[in-house]
Formats: C-alpha cells, sequence, structure tokens
C-alpha cells in the first residue's frame, strides 16, 4: 500500500474551530441592512384551485412591503431539484412546478409570501389575505392513483411526459438474461412484497436563503443549498436572468443536508429573489421546522416486491424486483430515484438472470426527493429480507448464503461501468467477527420473555452521480506568492468534511502540510463549475479534480524550480513545502513561488474530471432484544463494516458511518411520517417524528476496510450514502432470528411488532 | 412596541436591555445581541440547539422570555472560551472529530458543559441523560460522547 | 401580545396582580408549555406573572407523615431528590422520564397539573400517591385532589384567572409500602408517553391492603383503574390476582388510535402488560413476595 503524508490521516478539520465556538456563520445566521423577513402562506388543502386571492389587506399592513403570488410573479415552469441541470438528453427533466401556481397539490405547498421588517409581521400580514379554494379530489395512495379514475394531478402542459396514468418521467427497465427462464432454473423460489415509510432528513438548519438585487440587476443568493452551481442555473432559469448576473454560495457553512437540498433548498432561494426583486432590498426566508417538515422532500415511500429464484447449492439463479416510490405532489428526483432503486438491488449479488420493472408516481403528499441512499435502502430491506428467508429454506447459513453469491470483480452486472474492486466479503468476515456471529441462533431458552437474536445485511452503493445523470467536476489549486495553496472547489460541505478532505489531496499532491492549505468551496463567483454535494460524489469526483489540478499547480512550480536551480526536472521533488533535489533540500516553495510571482507568473494548476463510478460496499450486523410481551425492539449493538476504497481521513469516514447506521437504525425502527385522511401530515414536529436520541443508541462499531479503486483518488470510493443502505434489514433480520416474526413493513414499530407476534400466535 | 427593561449576567458580564417582553432568551441572544452561537433549530424545546446555561442548568432558551432571566445569570457558547483559550469541551469535540454539520454543537456543548460543572465523573448513562434533549442528525453521538468522555478526563487532570 | 412581565415575591403579590389583569394574564412558572401555546398562538395574554421567584416554592419538604412539593419544584429537583426517592420513589421516576432535561430544569409540577394534559408523567404519579393541591386565592386557601382537577384535555379546574396552586402534598410511604411507575414511549427522551401507569400500594399480613392504580392515557386525565383496586384490596399478594387485575385495567381503559400514540387496540393489550408489571414492582419494593 502507498505512503502517504497528509491521505489516510485524521487530520483536524478545517470547519472545527468555528463550529466549536459557535462562531462558524450558517444562513440562518446572516443578517444585512434593511433586510426584510419573508413568511410564507401554505395551502391547508391536498389539491385545491385558487378562485381568488386578495392580498389587499395584507399589503396595506404597517412594514409589509410586498406580496408575491401567482398572480404577480412568473410561472416559469422548474424543478426545484438539481435534476433539471443534469438530466441528459433524451431523457427530459420533468418541470412541473412553479413559485405560486393557481392550482395547490398538496397540504404545505406554497399560495403567497410576505415580505416584510419583521418576522412577526410577515406572519401577521400571512393571516390577511383572503384566499378562496375550489377543492379538487385527491389522491394519497401510490397503486389508486395510477388507476384511470384517478384525479390528474399534473397536465401534460406542466412538461411531465406522462407514460401511465399520474407517472411522472419514465418507467424504468432493466434487464439481464431472461428471469422466466432463471426461475424455471430454480429450485426454491421466494417472492415477498415489502412496504417503505415516508423518512425525513430532519437535518438541524432548516431550509433558508437571503437573496439581494444590485442596482445592475446582479443577485447574490446565500443559501443552504448542496449544490450552489446547478441552484444558479434553477435561478436563472426561473427569473431569465444570465447565469453570469448570479452568484450563490453557502455562507459558509450549512446545517446537514442529507439530500434535501440537492437544488434548490425546497423553494427558498426563488422566493427569496423574487421578494427581492419587487422590493429591491434584501430579502431573508428561513423555513421553520413544521415547514421544513411538511414542505421540503422526503425519503420515497413505496412498495417493492423481489422474487429470488435459488439452486438447492445456494447459487442465485433469478432475481426480480419490482418498484413504485410514491413521489408526493411534485417530481423532484422521482424520475432519478426509482432507478437507482433498481440498479442498487441488482447489482449486490451475481444471478444469471436479472429484471428491474419499477416507477415513480404523483400523490397529493409532500414531494419525495433525495435522502441519503437515495432509493438504495428501500431496494435493500426487500432484498435482504428475502436473502434471508432464503437461507432458512435453503438450510443454509445467511452469511454463508450470501458469501457465495455476491458480485466479484469480472462478474456480469447491471451497471455500464464495470466492479473493480470489492472488499465486501473482508467487510462480511470483520463483521460477523464483531458481532459474534456464531452465537446467532443460540441466544434464547424457551420461554424467555426478553428475546434475542442477530442479523446481518449487505449492499453497495455508488460514488457519483453517473450514469443516473451527468456528472462532473471542475477545480482550481492556486500556490499563492508566500508558498501557501489555495483549493477553490464548488461543492458545499454540509457537514460531511469535504473541505477538509479537498485539502488533504490538495497537501497530498502539492507536498505541504495542512497549515499551508486554505479551501474556499460552494461559491459559484469564486470557484469553477461542481454539479455539488450529493451521491457520494464529493471526495470520488471532486477529490479527482482537486488532484489533478494541485498535480499540474506542482508540476509548474517544479518546472519553474528546475529552471531556477538550473536542474533536470526529474531530479526535483516537493517535500514539506520544500523543493528537493536529489534529497537534499534547496528551496522553500515559498521561494519558488515568491521568485516566480516576481517575474510574472503564479502556478495555477486546473482539474476537469468527468468519473467513471466505483461501487463501495458495506455488510451490518445489529443485535436486538425483542420484549414479546409489548414489542418493543432494544438494540444492543450495531456494527458497520465499510469498504470504502482509501479512508482519506479515517475520523471524518467512521463519522459518516455512525451517523449513516443511525439514521438506518431510525429507518428501521421509528422515523415515519405519516398523513392523514386528508393528507395532513402527523408528525410534522421534532416531538412528533421519531428521531432517535442519545438515550437510545446502542454500541455502534463501525469498521473501515480499504479495498482501494483503481478509478478512486488514492483508491478512495463514495462513504456519504452507505451508512444507511442495509442498517433496516440487519435489523429485521435480528427481530426474526429473536422472535421468528418476519415484519414487511417500515419502521418496526413496537405496535407492529407486537402485531406480528400476534399473529403468529394465532 | 412596548417595552421593559432587563438587567442580568451574560457570560459573566452584566448587560441591562430595553426588550420587547414577546421576545425569548434566543430572540434577544440572536437578533439584539448578535450573539448567533447559540442556534435555533426548532423554536419549541425540541431540538436543543438553543440550550443555554441558566443559573447552572441547561435550558432551551427558545423556551425562557427574555424577561425571566431578570437577575439571573446567562452563559452562552460565546461565553465559554475562544479560539485562544478553548475550553475542555470544545478541545474535546474538535479533537474527536464529534463536529460534522455544527448546527448541534453550541447546544450540545452547552449542555455537556453544564453537566461537566457539577459533575467530574459522568458515567455513560448521566452523559446521554445530558444530551439526550439535543438532537443531532449527523453523529449517530458516537463520538459527541467520546469527546465528553474525554473532557472529563482533561477537567480532573487540570 | 404581552405588554408586562411581573415577576411577585408573595403569593399575595401574584394574586393581586392576576386580579388587576382580570383575566387577561397568565401566570408562569417554568414556561415550557405556556411558551409553546403562545407561540402556537393558542393563548395571547397581555401580561405573565412569573412566580418562580416567590418564597418557598422551590422546595420540597418532609412535614410530618407528608411530604410538600412547592410549585416552583421542577421536574429535575423532584427526579434527583433524595426524599423523593426514598419516600416516594414513583413521583421521582415519572419526573426523570419528562422531556429532556432541558425540560426537566425548567418545567414544573405543578404546571405539569395545571396544564393538565391527559398523560402528563408527573400527574400521573400524583393521582397515584393521593396527592392534594393548595389553592391560594384572595379569599384565602383551600385544598383539592388532584385526580379532582381534571375537566377534560387541557382543562383544569383551577381558576387561572384568580387562583394558584401553591403546593402539593401527599402521604409519604411508610413502612410494607411501595410503587411503581411504568411508561411506554417511542424513544427514551423528548418522547410523549404512549402509556404511562404509576401504581402506589400498602401490604398487610401478605395481602393487598389498599391500592392505587393510575393509568394514562386513556382518559381525559389520569385514570384510577378502579375494578383492578378493588379486585386487589383484601386479596392475599399473587400472581394470579395481579393477572386478574391488570386484565380488568385493560377493560377499563378506553385510550383512543393516534398516529402519535399508537392504536387504541394494541395501547389495551400493552396497558395489561404494564400495569401488572408495575404491580409487581410495587410489590416487591413494599417487601411482599411473589
Amino acid at each position: 500500500m502507498k505512503e502517504y503524508q497528509v491521505v489516510g490521516k485524521s487530520v483536524r478539520r478545517l470547519d472545527a474551530l468555528e463550529k466549536a465556538t459557535g462562531m462558524g456563520t450558517f444562513t440562518t445566521d446572516l443578517v444585512l441592512p434593511g433586510m426584510l423577513y419573508a413568511k410564507v402562506l401554505r395551502s391547508p388543502h391536498a389539491h385545491a384551485r385558487i378562485v381568488r386571492i386578495d392580498t389587499s389587506r395584507a399589503e396595506q399592513l404597517p412594514g409589509v412591503e410586498a406580496v408575491a403570488c401567482f398572480k404577480n410573479t412568473t410561472r416559469k415552469r422548474f424543478n426545484h431539484s438539481a435534476t433539471m441541470t443534469f438530466t441528459v438528453p433524451p431523457m427530459e427533466a420533468v418541470l412541473d412546478e412553479c413559485i405560486y401556481d393557481d392550482v395547490v397539490r398538496y397540504v404545505g405547498d406554497e399560495v403567497a409570501a410576505v415580505a416584510a421588517v419583521s418576522e412577526r409581521i410577515a406572519e401577521e400580514a400571512l393571516a390577511l389575505i383572503d384566499v378562496e379554494y375550489e377543492l379538487l379530489p385527491a389522491v394519497f395512495d401510490p397503486v389508486k392513483a395510477m388507476e384511470p379514475n384517478a384525479p390528474d394531478i399534473h397536465t401534460r402542459k406542466a412538461g411531465c411526459f406522462l407514460c401511465g396514468k399520474n407517472i411522472p418521467g419514465e418507467k424504468i427497465h432493466l434487464a439481464l438474461g431472461n428471469v422466466e427462464e432463471g426461475f424455471k432454473e430454480s429450485d426454491v423460489i421466494i417472492e415477498e412484497t415489502f412496504y417503505l415509510p415516508v423518512q425525513k432528513q430532519a437535518q438541524l438548519e432548516t431550509q433558508a436563503a437571503l437573496a439581494t438585487v444590485s442596482h445592475n440587476g446582479d443577485i447574490t443568493v446565500w443559501s443552504t443549498t448542496q449544490t450552489p452551481h446547478p441552484t444558479r442555473q434553477i435561478l436563472s432559469h426561473i427569473f431569465e436572468i444570465s447565469q453570469s448576473k448570479i452568484r450563490v454560495l453557502n455562507p459558509p457553512y450549512i446545517g446537514g443536508g442529507f439530500g434535501v437540498r440537492i437544488g434548490l433548498s425546497a423553494k427558498a432561494e426563488p422566493i427569496a429573489v423574487d421578494l427581492a426583486m419587487k422590493t429591491k432590498k434584501p430579502v431573508k426566508i428561513v423555513y421553520d421546522r413544521k415547514e421544513d417538515f411538511t414542505s421540503t422532500d422526503t425519503r420515497h415511500s413505496g412498495i417493492v416486491t423481489v422474487k429470488l429464484g435459488a439452486k438447492k447449492d445456494g447459487t442465485f439463479q433469478a432475481l426480480q424486483l419490482k418498484g413504485l416510490l410514491n413521489t408526493g405532489a411534485y417530481c423532484s428526483f422521482g424520475a432519478e430515484t426509482i432507478g437507482v432503486l433498481g440498479a442498487m438491488g441488482l447489482s449486490v449479488y451475481r444471478a444469471p438472470h436479472m429484471l428491474y420493472t419499477g416507477n415513480s408516481v404523483y400523490t397529493n403528499i409532500t414531494p419525495a426527493g433525495a435522502f441519503r441512499g437515495f432509493g438504495n435502502p428501500q431496494a435493500m430491506f426487500a432484498i435482504e429480507s428475502v436473502v434471508d428467508m432464503m437461507a432458512e429454506q435453503l438450510g443454509m447459513d445467511a452469511k454463508e448464503l450470501r458469501l457465495k453469491n455476491i458480485i466479484k470483480p469480472g462478474d456480469p452486472w447491471i451497471l455500464p461501468y464495470s466492479c473493480q474492486s470489492t472488499g465486501l466479503t473482508e467487510c462480511i468476515e470483520k463483521g460477523a467477527k464483531e458481532i459474534g456471529w456464531e452465537r446467532r441462533g443460540k441466544l434464547n431458552k424457551p420461554g424467555d420473555r426478553l428475546r434475542r437474536g442477530i442479523g446481518m445485511a449487505v449492499g453497495t452503493h455508488v460514488s457519483d452521480a453517473w450514469p443516473f445523470c451527468g456528472d462532473f467536476s471542475n477545480a482550481y489549486v492556486t500556490i499563492q506568492a508566500d508558498g501557501s495553496v489555495h483549493v477553490a472547489s464548488g461543492v458545499p460541505d454540509m457537514g460531511t468534511g469535504t473541505r477538509t478532505t479537498l485539502g488533504q489531496f490538495a497537501a497530498e499532491v502539492i507536498g505541504v502540510g495542512m497549515e499551508h492549505i486554505s479551501v474556499t468551496i460552494a461559491d459559484t463567483q469564486s470557484t469553477p463549475f461542481d454539479i455539488g454535494s450529493h451521491a457520494s460524489r464529493t471526495c470520488y469526483v471532486a477529490g479527482q479534480a482537486v488532484m489533478q489540478a494541485a498535480a499540474e499547480a506542482r508540476s509548474y512550480a517544479l518546472t519553474y524550480a528546475a529552471k531556477m536551480l538550473n536542474e533536470p526536472l526529474e531530479n526535483l521533488t516537493i517535500q514539506n513545502a520544500a523543493v528537493y533535489c536529489r534529497g537534499e533540500r534547496k528551496l522553500t516553495l515559498a521561494e519558488v513561488a515568491r521568485h516566480a510571482h516576481l517575474h510574472n507568473e503564479q502556478f495555477i494548476g486546473v482539474g476537469k474530471v468527468i468519473p467513471q463510478n466505483a461501487p463501495p460496499w458495506l455488510a451490518h450486523f445489529a443485535e436486538v432484544e425483542v420484549d414479546t410481551e409489548t414489542g418493543q425492539v432494544r438494540l444492543l449493538k450495531l456494527v458497520a463494516a465499510h469498504d470504502v476504497g482509501k479512508a482519506i481521513n479515517p475520523v471524518i469516514v467512521e463519522g459518516q458511518l455512525q451517523g449513516g447506521v443511525v439514521q438506518g437504525m431510525g429507518y428501521a425502527l421509528s422515523e415515519e411520517v405519516l398523513f392523514d385522511r386528508d393528507g395532513r401530515s402527523q408528525h410534522d414536529a421534532y416531538h412528533k417524528y421519531m428521531l432517535l436520541t442519545a438515550e437510545d443508541m446502542p454500541e455502534i462499531k463501525a469498521i473501515i476496510v480499504e479495498a482501494e479503486d483503481p478509478t478512486g483518488p488514492c483508491g478512495a470510493k463514495g462513504v456519504g450514502e452507505t451508512g444507511q443502505v442495509a442498517t433496516a434489514p440487519a435489523i429485521a433480520n435480528a427481530i426474526y432470528d429473536a422472535v421468528g416474526v418476519r415484519l414487511k413493513q417500515l419502521p418496526m414499530t413496537e405496535e407492529r411488532v407486537f402485531q406480528a407476534l400476534q399473529n403468529q400466535l394465532n | 412596541m412596548h417595552k421593559l427593561s432587563v438587567a442580568f449576567q451574560l457570560n459573566n458580564k452584566s448587560v441591562s436591555l430595553s426588550v420587547d417582553p414577546n421576545d425569548t432568551l434566543l430572540d434577544v441572544l440572536r437578533n439584539q445581541l448578535n450573539l448567533t452561537g447559540t442556534k435555533k433549530g426548532c423554536g419549541k424545546g425540541e431540538c436543543g440547539a438553543c440550550t443555554v446555561i441558566l443559573d447552572g442548568e441547561a435550558v432551551n432558551a427558545c423556551l425562557v422570555p427574555i424577561m425571566k432571566v431578570m437577575g439571573c445569570s446567562v452563559q452562552t457558547i460565546e461565553g465559554i472560551g475562544d479560539a485562544e483559550h478553548l475550553h475542555p469541551l470544545q478541545e474535546a469535540f474538535i479533537d474527536k472529530g464529534a463536529i460534522q454539520c455544527g448546527y448541534c454543537t453550541p447546544g450540545m456543548i452547552m449542555s455537556s458543559k453544564a453537566l461537566l460543572d457539577k459533575n467530574k465523573t459522568p458515567n455513560q448513562a448521566e452523559i446521554r441523560e445530558a444530551i439526550a434533549g439535543n438532537i443531532c442528525r449527523c453523529t449517530g453521538y458516537v463520538k459527541i460522547e467520546e469527546a465528553v468522555q474525554a473532557a472529563a478526563e482533561k477537567m480532573r487532570e487540570r | 401580545m404581552l405588554k408586562d412581565y411581573l415577576l411577585p415575591a408573595s403569593v399575595d403579590e401574584a394574586l393581586q396582580h392576576l386580579q388587576a389583569y382580570s383575566g387577561k394574564a397568565a401566570i408562569i412558572a417554568g414556561g415550557t408549555d405556556i411558551m409553546v401555546n403562545m407561540a402556537e398562538k393558542k393563548i395571547s395574554p397581555e401580561a405573565l406573572i412569573d412566580i418562580s421567584r416567590i418564597g418557598g416554592f422551590k422546595q420540597i419538604e418532609e412535614d410530618g407523615e407528608f411530604i410538600k412539593v412547592g410549585a416552583g419544584v421542577t421536574h429535575t429537583q423532584a427526579a434527583r431528590s433524595p426524599l423523593l426517592k426514598e419516600k416516594a420513589p414513583v413521583l421521582a421516576q415519572a419526573c426523570r422520564e419528562v422531556g429532556s432535561l432541558q425540560i426537566r430544569n425548567m418545567g414544573t409540577l405543578v404546571g405539569n397539573i395545571v396544564s393538565a394534559q391527559p398523560a402528563a408523567d408527573a400527574a400521573v404519579a400524583l393521582v397515584a400517591l393521593g396527592a392534594v393541591a393548595e389553592i391560594a386565592d384572595l379569599q384565602g386557601k383551600r385544598e383539592e385532589s388532584v385526580e379532582e382537577l381534571y375537566a377534560g384535555i387541557g382543562a383544569c379546574k383551577v381558576d387561572c384567572r384568580s387562583q394558584l396552586v401553591t403546593a402539593l402534598r401527599f402521604k409519604a410511604l411508610g413502612l410494607n409500602q411501595g410503587s411503581a411507575f411504568k411508561r411506554l414511549a417511542k424513544r427514551k427522551a423528548l418522547a410523549l408517553p404512549m402509556l404511562n401507569v404509576a401504581v402506589v400500594l400498602s401490604l398487610k399480613e401478605g395481602a393487598f391492603e389498599w391500592v392505587r392504580i393510575v393509568m394514562a392515557p386513556v382518559g381525559p386525565g389520569p385514570v384510577r383503574a378502579a375494578t383492578s383496586e378493588s379486585i386487589l384490596i383484601g386479596a392475599p399478594v399473587s400472581h394470579e390476582v395481579i393477572e386478574k387485575a391488570a386484565a380488568a385495567a385493560r377493560e377499563q381503559a378506553a385510550p383512543r388510535d393516534s398516529a402519535l400514540r399508537g392504536s387504541a387496540a394494541y395501547r389495551r393489550d400493552v396497558l395489561k402488560v404494564l400495569v401488572r408489571r408495575a404491580l409487581e414492582d410495587a410489590v416487591s419494593q413494599a417487601g411482599g413476595s411473589l
């Protein structure tokens, strides 16, 4: 394995000091002179037409400076997710929303917004807006929404390509071999259907934006977006203003993301920009927690059916997957998520025959979009439950069955890039050892009221967004006159440590310590185009771009130093911020850079990367205790063994894994947004939505496995999303081991477990 | 608007202010005093992002009407250490990788400080009780717990 | 909108303020409920009368065979009180379960009762302890049983336009007496109870001398499991009779379907389990054997 100086070390995060002292600035903290505050009037109805809206009373309230609604605001159609900026033809992005429409499609949809001198006055003004609605029939169930007599939630005019009732985007069809043949060849076939809930990102900082418009029309937007460059493109599209006149940036910190702001931060940016244009003053909008729950993207709920066929010896022969995702009132990433669900679901195991069909469907609930894992957790809950059932049917150990069938490099698979690395076997073996897999099935005595069980599940994911959409990164690396190094990349850091990781790449490549590194990210004005922080891609793609740029800057510096020293280039290296010639320290990098600047040269490297993709791998193990009288599940231990390729900063990587696992635990046991029969969210507050707290934590063990991928920067693969891909099925399989009931619906609440236990008795 | 006067100790300094009684301690800290280290996550006492120490106890600043702090002592993240003189908790949060997005961090540190001010040798259950009212969506609490434990050790050594 | 914020030093001063505002002022102690209600515009008083500075309100004290808890006592104080842990452990336990430490540091036990939420943990324990509330108005003081204070969901019989609850009083647990608190929630902190059960009982010569079983949220306020209690009183301690009492509690309870707390059917089934477990623990605390 290659020796690195900075890469692979848990260097201190560049953002930690500011955040630990309360000095870090987030969008919600920003204030500008003369700034106005915006509040939004939201629909109380799941589906209605606005027949009359009168804003005059609100406009007359002292302190109110503008009221916006569909009557006085552009109705240019867009998609609030970044999909509209990187969907590659012939695929077409679904543009099905505008800032305010005359039809509202879910409870919480935007009706109007007020800009006023204080948040309190803006809120008072909302109550003075008179709206008359004509109620339209609404549908909440994804299956019913596809029936012929279901209400139309959108029209073709909205720019959706409808290949079926209420279906946005395409129907996805992925095939390998012939599954019918495969099932004929199988000795055992299991087919089961699973039900997935709406999960919420619930990041700590709600959606927020602050917009200013200068006298010459230049727009600046500070916001919580995970994708400043695509966000600028979307704003340019909506307001028909040149991209070069718009600047989007983080301020610089974002209070979490998890996918909820890939593209716009819900509608925070366009609402603020529109009101800033109307008032000629800076306008800030901060969603309150309830709005963040009701009116920003969620994880897709849905239904996944798995049919798995195997030979008696356990060889998988055919795997068929069907997906249906409820994308809510607007498409957002609905067209991509359904694709990733199938593609990831079919990429874990080797089977000669595979088939996936799936589509998203509109209903009148909160839109669903990107959330860490992006369709993959839905797929893997279903698949890994069925694999466990298959092991039982075949009388095989569930771990051995998986080891037998997991993909190896060179195996045929469904994806258009090749699998060049896998450490999954090592993940499984190390995880099994940590949990004590050999104890499985031997943990209980007959009649025990509290029963223990152990379960496992495996999975993979992506390291970037291609082939699901376009993906590329650019970066600048500049060696300043004093030898310090500046990195510029368009990706935000929503807390994942991106800023630090990118800095480590530059430091490593150039040959300086982290104290010489500064990093500018997430600003369309000072960084080159990048599609942003999502798809587990920042380290893998932006990292490559930074390495490339750093290598170029380094080569300029070395070439220059060679001239200064009158030595052949191949004799020179840079280490510890100094130029060495055949092992001898000759000049500091600062001396070289200073000399160059005095002779009219700066060392600027540019990185431009169009990435391949690489599969990270993971195995999760859970030990649980089930109270058979109440159905309560207590997590005792969670082991997450992940092949991350190369851990550029192991502490950051562990943090990603631990955090992801806990989101997976919530997905498994407690997190769920339900809607009542009028489409109102029942879980629209932190005290209703059951995120797990510190007191609910089991022992969590993250294990890093490094099967370096030849395509990754220093061998690294994606790690941002993998943490929760297979947590829920590992827990479900542990519950089965404990009490012998198979839960097919998430979350596995005490009531659902109790019900399953009752059904087992009867 | 009807204003009232309030006087209290803020980060060991006396302050007296003219305030809108409808404002919470959080509103005044953030909007009137520009102390934005204390974050707003929900405004209803459900996330702990706005935790400050009021007369020695961790409280949600969003549930404290500003006039309630009359004559009291309030400590915020800005008052416990700065870049040159970090509090052991701030040091440990940085060193242990307990900070990701950083939005829960000030509240988390204040909850932990209220614990360590009274209990020099907290066990796991006590640490968890102290921070269970602080939602963190990034870290899974693992490294936060480690950081509080490490800070407690460091404070014992001093 | 608030125009004033008053910090009276005595009960009498607080009552004078109440009268002066004739219904337009609200009392605030910890503020954990009222601040949310004000933020959600469920109430909008003109003034808040903060009773947390009134002398003696922060005291938990023994008064002969009684324990007196002042109106300013917080959940944290109660949860950590050595006196309560020894002589009314059910209350200390219940108070530890509420919300989060930040909420417990501010929220008071009296506030828990006056807010009259159906599943308020402290209130459930207090009813099981047979607590009475001391209520003051300008005419004088009177006592009323906490159990009788509920007038509907979120409605308390104390007239907050003119009256103030100044303290709670209940008998300390003695020899051969025991208590227990059981709670079902979706997580361990920041969680509404799906169910909570408090039991206080006294044993005499191997039999139940008296029992108070309180369950919630299965009605507008904490509900006494009357049938279960009558099954137990006088009966020798046994698994069978406890099981029978628990089953009766299940029959008596009328929880409602709730997206947040679970279905009525599920909660009735689990209620039985919690009542049984609480009785078992309380019996063992009372020195009984099963």
